[in-house]
């Protein structure tokens, strides 16, 4: 009797030793939920979501405060990526947040550009060079179309040129290979 | 014979037989377009302006790219624009070309700085340079820059040159060996003195006897071997004459250089012995022109950037509606019209009469295609992947090591194009993986951003409270120190009235 208590006991106080380390030692920091959502978003940061950044959006989604189809970049293509993910019914795209648009890239005509710098302000993933009172210009890679750039400029000399096809980024399309 | 072997592949007549090849020199095109953008790297970069005169074999063109390889001049002439104009590209996206128009006199510009003859007494450096400004590139096809290619292989022990060209109907490369079977061998020799390779071998199918003939009448040197092979559609592919040759299988994703051999074709080999021995950049280069509607098929030896049409006054073409295409029947593309021009991978153009097209109709799963597949895939398994988008699956089943040879298309019973279907998938799956990292960039961009906001946000309160605490500890110092003033002047007041009132006793 008093050996099987003890044993128990024993068992009981090492077993929760163990796993009182294991739960500081392997803390999940963080909510891996908010990542897997920020995963799927566009990441164009461009606050049509009414929220300041993708992650915030994900956050919210996470927390179950908003609906999981405000985010026009990532088209209804993503709307359905996040419904699988958290196992909900898939929603339409709103339209109150916008349309889905092809990828655009902003260009800032240099001629007109009198280097007040807003736009490097204004920029939510630091795409522009200059410098106060010099032209300004875009890193086309780094741009991801987000017309944050666009309202704040003084003298509108910021354009979004919807990015064409080159010989290396051209897909050829399918859709007339269709079947007799 | 071969020692080692391959699956699949296909033994397939050459459409277009003639009794005898020969390569044809034709007169100086009038005119020249001159595409600035190559097979793959960077588009090159017009250096001359629009009503500046040129000369042969100047550069017009250049970038400073590994990838990419300088443009030159074909005919000395006036450079009469500098525009977009459609590519011979499956695309039909236009890009830019320098055009220049001839004076007919052929003017060429001093090229003599070089190495000549005397290749041996040069380092592989030297020469290396030497092929980057000759503007030399792959000229089987795949167009990849040569200099930076022979880079790659430094060190390797075995040049492979590929002589093969198994596309049924060409005969470029045949007439090429034939009208200059030495530069092939000495060209060799340049190639083996800059990679160090112990050995070549010339990699040929035995229905070009006539060009075997021609080479092995000069070849002496002991390091070089011809290597006779069957007649097979396919064999001409870089990963699968390493294989069938030396059985070494290049694995996914790594390169001929990358097992220690440099494998190149033979007409880049004769390109790059006239740019270091005989100081000619890439100019001009030999083109087969055949097909069901011309009367006679033949070979020239044609000015860069010279048109179609230029070409095709040469044969005598069968009146009625063609099918125009280059490259090949087989991996080449079909174009809406003969107004191109020829450009440093243009091997062939065919004029076909046009025949009515094959419905395409279901797949019935009879797998045929399978087992003509060269690089053993499957790709009935690869086409329903790819139709249905299904990129994860399809690259998993090895897309990427399709060699897009349409063996399957060949075969298949329902006339499916089977590899505009991977093309399809292999593009859409670039585009995923750049996309992939674009979004990758912007979240730790965007992420980086709030941090500095934040910092900046931090380090100005902190700077804040330490200017305030600084100016305390100064009104605090000040107040002592006036203080200290005062106690000081009421001492001397003090004094003074002190002094005062013992003056007065």
């Amino acid at each position: 009797m008093l050996d099987a208590i003890s044993t128990l006991s024993l068992l009981a106080l090492l077993l929760g030793l163990g796993l009182g380390y294991a739960a500081i030692r392997y803390r999940v920091k963080g909510n891996p939920l908010i990542d897997q959502i920020d995963a799927i978003l566009p990441q164009t940061q461009c606050g049509q979501c009414d929220f300041p950044g993708c992650r915030p959006y994900a956050e919210a989604i996470a927390s179950g405060e908003v609906e999981i189809n405000q985010c026009p970049p990532g088209g209804q293509e993503g709307v359905d990526a996040l419904a699988e993910l958290l196992g909900v019914e898939t929603l339409p795209l709103n339209q109150v947040h916008g349309e889905t648009q092809p990828k655009r890239v902003a260009v800032v005509d240099e001629k007109v550009c009198i280097g007040c710098t807003l736009c490097i302000q204004a920029c939510p993933v630091d795409a522009f060079v200059g410098s106060s009172k010099v032209m300004t210009t875009v890193i086309a890679e780094e741009c991801t179309g987000c017309d944050l750039c666009l309202p704040v400029c003084p003298v509108d000399c910021i354009d979004m040129v919807e990015i064409k096809p080159t010989f290396r980024t051209y897909v050829p399309d399918i859709s007339e290979l269709a079947h007799a | 014979m071969l020692k080692f072997k391959y699956n699949g592949g296909l033994k397939l007549e050459n459409p277009y037989p003639v009794d005898e090849i020969d390569l044809i020199r034709i007169p100086l095109p009038d005119k020249v377009v001159l595409p600035m953008q190559q097979r793959i790297g960077n588009r090159a970069i017009p250096i001359v302006s629009v009503g500046e005169r040129v000369l042969t074999g100047q550069i017009v063109a250049t970038i400073d790219d590994q990838r990419c390889a300088p443009v030159h001049a074909s005919i000395s002439g006036t450079v009469v624009a500098i525009d977009e104009h459609v590519y011979a590209h499956k695309s039909g996206l236009k890009g830019l070309c320098v055009t220049i128009e001839s004076d007919g006199k052929d003017e060429w510009v001093d090229t003599s700085i070089g190495c000549t003859e005397h290749y041996e007494a040069c380092t592989p450096n030297t020469i290396y340079n030497k092929i980057r400004v000759s503007g030399i590139v792959g000229m089987g096809g795949a167009g990849f820059p040569t200099h930076t290619k022979v880079r790659l292989a430094e060190g390797c022990h075995t040049l492979l040159v590929n002589a093969t060209e198994c596309e049924p109907g060409i005969t470029c490369d045949a007439a090429l060996m034939q009208a200059y079977p030495t530069k092939v061998i000495r060209g060799i020799e340049v190639l083996l003195h800059i990679c160090k390779a112990e050995r070549a071998i010339i990699a040929i199918e035995d229905d070009k006897q006539d060009a075997i003939a021609a080479l092995n009448k000069f070849c002496n040197n002991e390091n070089i071997t011809i290597e006779v092979m069957p007649t097979k559609y396919t064999s001409g592919a870089e990963k699968l004459l390493l294989k069938s040759l030396l059985g070494i299988e290049v694995p996914t994703g790594k390169f001929a250089s990358d097992v220690g051999v440099l494998c190149q074709n033979v007409a880049t080999v004769v390109a790059m012995f006239d740019a270091v021995v005989e100081n000619r950049p890439l100019i001009s280069r030999a083109v087969t022109v055949a097909g069901s509607a011309v009367k006679e098929s033949k070979n020239f030896q044609v000015r860069l950037g010279a048109s179609y049409d230029y070409l095709l006054s040469f044969v005598d073409i069968v009146e009625g509606s063609h099918k125009i295409s280059m490259n090949g029947l087989m991996m080449g593309i079909e174009l809406d019209s003969t107004n191109y021009s020829v450009s440093k991978n243009t091997n062939c153009v065919f004029i076909d009469q046009l025949e009515e097209s094959k419905p395409i109709k279901e797949c019935i799963r009879c797998g045929l295609c399978n087992t003509v597949c060269p690089v053993d895939l499957l790709p009935q398994q690869l086409y329903w992947y790819s139709k249905s988008e299904n990129i994860d699956k399809a690259i998993e089943y090895n897309l990427l090591d399709c060699i897009e040879c349409n063996c399957c298309s060949y075969v298949c019973p329902s006339y499916i194009p089977l590899v505009d279907y991977y093309q399809y998938s292999k593009s859409l799956y670039k585009q995923q993986v750049k996309e992939k990292q674009q979004t990758e960039s912007a979240r730790e961009r965007y992420e980086f951003r709030e941090l500095r906001l934040e910092r900046n946000k931090r380090e100005r309160a902190e700077m804040m409270e330490a200017k305030k605490i600084a100016l305390k500890e100064k009104m605090a110092r000040d107040k002592a120190l006036k203080a200290t003033v005062e106690a000081a002047l009421k001492r001397v007041e003090a004094a003074k009235s002190a002094h005062g009132s013992q003056d007065d006793g």
